[in-house]
């Protein structure tokens, strides 16, 4: 028998990377999905609507953005709470849960939502870039080769951490709010005091907030993220705070945005480059304001670009019943594959279109809170239904709360349809 | 230390060839071309023997009772503003466009759901199934029925997404079947619609699959279908099941289930990969599954947990046979009937001294080939067993393996006694960078 000796070899390779890669999951899962889900909204679209309200009205939107807050609210935790209770994604539950033709209607309405977020994170890239004196004409193509290369080659988790480490440079925006001497009482009174603009521009960019904030997008991340994790109606209660305070905390961070524009270049009119909105970093960052912003903003953008149409793709296809899996061959799972990389393309070719990139990004989340509402309604109906939920389901009072929340959204995007329409047609201003 | 590129996963290469197969109705071509498309049945009329109408066909019943080809019970019908049920004997017959009905006096009573049945357009079309031939989680986008010797039977369910468009699209495109991708009824693992619980006993081949497969299985479908899966199969193929999945799914899947039903899956897996499961839980989801399990079996994983992970004494399993030199290979081969139904976990019986420490260990090849009266003592020799300590790093165990060419190592604490063995496969197991296959992209995932 040979003695118990270990062999004194050095071997470079294999350590436990599975393992170590397990324990910051663990670490980061503190920021549970609502968080997360939450901060989606903070993306390159967020980051440059909540800038864009800041210099156009100032303060003003603050009272509105209290308002979409409590949708937020409201609507993240009916996510949640179907994803805890049932187990199962929006999408799936969708199909399973109304006549085929409606559920395809939901679903054509989210890939549309979708296909706008992926050009408004293509576009944040190219505005990003830009900043650091790249043409998009490059930059946004390779930036959809190089993700959808990494994705379906398996390595974007890897790449992700970059990018996720590059968006905290927008941790400065509430450091730059503090620092930029805004006007402290404005802020407070038009925080508080119910204020609205009776103008075609504000009702516009309130839904462009809507938009941003409320996205389709999120409520399905916290849904799948929810039931994927495995929690269920007993780890509700921790759910339901990460769920809220996800959504609270997400939009403190949007208000600091619209504050600190507001002190640095309020009420001069709409936001025109990404250029313009960097300059409220400049208290907490000084000169280095515009590079800094434009990390940021690429970090937020390449993250988003490639977990949007992912999970999207990833939703559809476990709805249809189809392989869904990036280690897959296209010929196995074409749906999946196919819905991945059709979103990358035709998001990165709309942001490739002339004009300028900050309003693209803004009429896209336009696009997405006039779909908001839709999506709404199907989470609400969902949410009401005993026979899905049981006890968990929509307390009588809940529901009233909800059913205001998804009219004003919807009255509000109808509007901005309605008035679009009117402008197409030549009838109105 | 630098990423790994991912290993190629074996995707379809890997499916397994299943000889026992039972008889396929859908085989028949008489059968396959007088499918009813249910989702095109649906809204179709209802009419008496004069050709009346008298209401809208809205679901189609069936009783789930073990039979590969459920029979139809009865149609939900609706007339005016009721859902009246009507029995399949009063039905003459049911046909694309349309049902006609036995006589003109009807019996109607109105629906109401009876155990053991399920309406089809309502739980089954649209939900989730398994399709066992083909291993892989399902939706069904059309169901067909067929009269099979005067009765009406579930034949087939449809998976393609031309069948989808079918039903997308107008109301005359409905009612035609578009058999393109059908899969015969007897390859289907239903799961039941809410509030029925145990519909059939489980598909006979779902028992028949290799342990990774109803992993992949568990690892696809929902939270409602993967209890109902697991409650119906039996907790050792479970736990077996259970040992193939990925970590981040095998983790929700405990989570899960209810804390008694994961202590006993987890008490069924082999120690170190239920170890490795524990590991993966948080402090309070762990410590509910230790105390719901029977003393024993926590104590054992206990004691491997404090074992660091990434070391011999974290990645070994307890299971081992160990056997004292004055045995006869006769005795030896009893004591190895107990481990039957482990028998790919053990390569190896060790020998030991009367103070228990190790002196070798005696493959089942040798044990094979030796007469059943020779005494174990004899057959030791070399090759010798490779032997680590509880605390070695992965990488010397990984050394180890390589420069022996062995396919186990034993692990033994300070005294030479052996305290668990690491087999080849757990070293790869760990190797392997783990790979969710279906899981939702989430950030950081």
């Amino acid at each position: 028998m040979t003695a118990g000796k270990v062999p004194e070899v050095d071997v470079t390779a294999p350590g436990a990377p599975t393992r170590r890669r397990r324990r910051l999951v663990v670490l980061l899962a503190v920021f549970g999905p609502g968080l997360i889900a939450a901060n989606a909204g903070n993306d390159a679209g967020g980051v440059l609507t909540y800038a864009s309200a800041g210099a156009q009205f100032a303060y003003r939107t603050l009272f509105a953005m209290v308002l979409v807050t409590i949708g937020l609210v409201v609507v993240q935790e009916m996510s949640a709470r179907l994803g805890a209770y049932t187990g199962e994604g929006l999408v799936s539950l969708i199909r399973e849960q109304f006549p085929l033709r409606v559920a395809a209607f939901a679903v054509t309405c989210l890939v549309v939502a979708n296909i706008g977020l992926v050009v408004s994170e293509f576009a944040g890239i190219g505005a990003a870039l830009e900043l650091f004196g790249i043409s998009r004409y490059l930059s946004v193509p390779l930036a959809a080769v190089g993700i959808w290369a990494a994705v379906v080659l398996g390595s974007y988790r890897y790449v992700e951490r970059v990018f996720l480490l590059l968006s905290f440079v927008f941790v400065a925006y509430p450091i730059a709010a503090a620092l930029g001497h805004p006007d402290w009482t404005k802020v407070a009174t038009q925080t508080a005091l119910p204020h609205f603009v009776a103008s075609h521009d504000f009702l516009l960019l309130v839904v462009a907030l809507i938009g941003t904030t409320i996205t389709p997008y999120m409520q399905l991340y916290q849904a799948a993220a929810v039931a994927d994790k495995g929690n269920g109606p007993t780890d509700y209660p921790s759910v339901r705070i990460d769920a809220v305070a996800g959504a609270i905390f997400a939009d403190l961070v949007s208000m600091c945005i619209i504050v600190a524009t507001a002190a640095a270049i309020g009420g001069h009119g709409q936001l025109a480059s990404a250029k313009e909105a960097a300059t409220a970093l400049r208290p907490a960052a000084g000169a280095n304001a515009e590079h800094l912003f434009a990390i940021g903003l690429l970090g937020a953008s390449a993250l988003a670009a490639a977990v949007v149409p992912l999970s999207t793709a990833y939703a559809i296809a476990e709805a249809v019943g189809v392989e869904r899996s990036v280690s897959r061959k296209f010929s196995e799972a074409p749906l999946f594959l196919g819905l991945f990389s059709a979103q990358v393309a035709i998001g990165a070719a709309i942001a490739l279109a002339p004009g300028n990139l900050v309003q693209l990004l803004i009429n896209m989340q336009i696009l997405n809170g006039v779909i908001t509402p839709v999506i709404l309604t199907f989470i609400l109906v969902m949410a009401n239904r005993r026979s899905l939920l049981g006890d968990a389901v929509n307390s009588p009072r809940f529901r009233l709360v909800g059913t205001t929340c998804v009219v004003v959204i919807a009255a509000m995007a109808t509007l901005v349809v309605v008035e679009t329409a009117r402008t197409w047609l030549g009838l109105g201003s | 230390m630098a990423p790994r590129p991912p290993l190629p996963l074996p995707g379809g290469v890997l499916r397994r060839h299943r000889s026992v197969r039972s008889v396929r109705l859908l085989a028949n071509r008489a059968v396959a071309e007088a499918l009813i498309s249910v989702a095109g049945l649906v809204g179709q009329p209802v009419r008496n023997p004069s050709g009346v109408d008298v209401g809208r066909v809205a679901d189609v019943v069936a009783r789930w009772d073990g039979a590969p080809y459920p029979p139809v019970t009865g149609l939900v019908v609706r007339i005016g503003r009721r859902r009246a049920f009507v029995e399949i004997t009063q039905v003459a017959e049911i046909a694309h466009r349309g049902v006609r009905l036995s006589s003109a006096r009807l019996n109607l009573e109105d629906f109401g759901r009876r155990e053991g049945e399920l309406t089809l357009a309502a739980d089954v079309i649209d939900h989730q199934m398994v399709d066992v031939d083909g291993v892989r989680v399902i939706r069904a986008s059309d169901l067909y029925l067929a009269e099979v010797a005067g009765t009406y039977r579930l034949v087939g369910a449809d998976v393609g997404l031309q069948t989808l468009a079918r039903r997308l699209g107008p109301a005359r495109w409905r009612a035609k079947p578009t058999p393109d991708r059908v899969i015969d009824w007897a390859a289907i693992q239903p799961f039941g619609g809410p509030g029925t619980i145990r519909l059939r006993s489980p598909n006979q081949e779902l028992k028949r699959m290799h342990p990774s497969d109803l992993a992949d299985l568990l690892e696809e479908l929902g939270r409602r279908e993967r209890q109902e899966l697991l409650d119906a199969l039996d907790p050792q193929v479970a736990a077996d099941a259970l040992e193939e999945m990925h970590a981040e799914e095998l983790g929700a899947l405990l989570r899960e289930a209810p804390p008694e039903q994961a202590a006993a899956l987890v008490a069924g897996m082999e120690p170190d990969e239920a170890v490795d499961a524990l590991r993966d839980l948080n402090e309070e989801d762990r410590t509910e599954l230790l105390e719901a399990m029977p003393a024993e079996d926590a104590e054992r994983l206990n004691s491997l947990l404090e074992f660091p992970e990434g070391t011999a004494g974290g990645l070994m399993t307890t299971l081992m046979v160990t056997v004292q030199g004055d045995l006869t290979v006769a005795q030896v081969r009893e004591q190895l009937r107990d481990y039957a139904d482990r028998r790919s976990d053990i390569d190896a019986v060790l020998v030991v001294d009367d103070d228990g420490s190790l002196i070798d260990d005696v493959s089942l090849f040798e044990l094979l080939l030796a007469g059943p009266d020779v005494r174990l003592d004899s057959l030791i020799g070399p090759p010798w067993p490779v032997v680590v300590d509880a605390t070695a790093p992965l990488r010397d165990v990984v050394e180890c393996l390589i420069e022996n060419r062995s396919s186990s190592l034993v692990v033994v604490d300070d005294t030479g006694r052996p305290i668990g063995r690491i087999l080849a496969d757990d070293v790869v197991d760990a190797l392997v960078p783990d790979r969710g296959r279906s899981h939702f992209p989430r950030l950081l995932s």
